[in-house]
């Protein structure tokens, strides 16, 4: 990732105030949405997967109607933002792993992404060189993200091009026993749901991914000119 | 807005031709301007996962095609041996979503 701004955001930024100058919403609607968008993370999908490791019920409701499942746990699809802003994406798999299988999820030709479970994906999960690898080289990019499992497992890929969104129930890990859910949910971290890593004792934050300093920074609004 | 308030009745969908378990090829097929069917897929051979939905195809809906013949989606099944030349692990595998349209029966 390179720290510098993008013509992404310039553009986002002119789409933006035109809108506000045309009426389409006001200035005050985009700063309660940002706020609301920039507040969610993973924990509805940390506590999600924190139930169904204790409650087996749960989990037969997580894997076979997910959209409830995460309403019980206070997420719902259909009014994610609180606000009024119904998803048109109601279709959510949740993708469970065995001691045979791994699901790893991505998203070639865009970047869909659970987000009312999730929050926002991370940078590399939108990068092409995610999405254009995973789905033919599995195995070395979860060895970049230092996870390298046996041949013998099963790594199954899960592309999610259309309107089905996923997430990855992991395994629960050994060392583990008698924890509530709240010390569950703190080591089912936001990269052991999308697949790159798996949850265990003593790891409650993914690990960081390098950041390249911008040759020329541009200086964000209120910033002086370095 | 949910495309659920636009129309009033929604026409009922093209027939769902395939099961989970059924063999399947994804078709060949010539795609103008938009398609969500990836270059990658074309004419692999898998088996149906599941159905999913049923929904307007992505070559309709982006046009506001709200009429046109809505299909069944299902998630099909691939060996990563069977994508991608040279693969070397046997269990791997590689899901991914389809309209009923891009696919075709592969017999048994």
């Amino acid at each position: 990732m390179v720290e510098e701004i993008t013509d992404f955001e310039v553009l986002e930024i002119a789409v933006r105030e035109l809108a506000i100058e045309k009426g389409l919403f006001t200035a005050e609607d985009h700063r309660k949405f940002t706020e609301w968008a920039e507040q969610i993370g993973p924990v509805g999908g940390s506590r999600l997967v924190a139930k169904a490791w204790t409650d087996p019920v749960y989990k037969a409701r997580v894997l076979s109607d997910p959209i409830s499942a995460c309403r019980e746990i206070g997420i719902d699809w259909a009014e994610p933002t609180g606000s009024g802003t119904p998803s048109d994406y109601m279709n959510l798999r949740v993708l469970e792993d065995t001691p045979t299988l791994h699901h790893v999820i991505v998203c070639t030709l865009c970047s869909c992404y659970p987000r009312p479970l999730l929050g926002h994906s991370p940078y590399w999960y939108r990068s092409p060189n995610y999405r254009r690898r995973l789905i033919r080289w599995p195995r070395q990019i979860l060895a970049e993200f230092g996870l390298a499992l046996p041949p013998e497992m099963e790594i199954r890929v899960e592309d999610s091009n259309q309107k089905c969104r996923f997430m990855v129930l992991p395994v629960r890990p050994s060392g583990t026993d008698g924890w509530t859910e709240k010390e569950l949910a703190e080591i089912v971290t936001r990269d052991t749901m999308i697949g790159v890593a798996l949850p265990r004792p003593g790891r409650t934050a993914d690990d960081v991914r390098p950041v390249h300093k911008a040759r020329r920074p541009v200086p964000h609004e209120g910033e002086a000119r370095p | 807005m949910s495309r659920q308030t636009k129309s009033a009745v929604p026409k009922s969908a093209a027939p769902a031709r395939f099961n989970a378990g059924d063999r399947v090829q994804v078709r060949e097929l010539p795609n103008l301007f938009y398609t969500r069917t990836q270059m990658y897929i074309r004419g692999a051979t898998g088996i149906i996962a599941e159905r999913t939905y049923e929904d307007l195809t992505p070559e309709d809906e982006p046009w506001n095609r709200d009429d046109a013949q809505r299909e069944q989606y299902y998630i099909v099944r691939f060996r990563q041996k069977d994508l991608w030349p040279g693969y070397p692990f046997e269990g791997d595998t590689l899901q991914t979503e389809l309209p009923d349209g891009w696919l075709e029966s592969a017999g048994k």
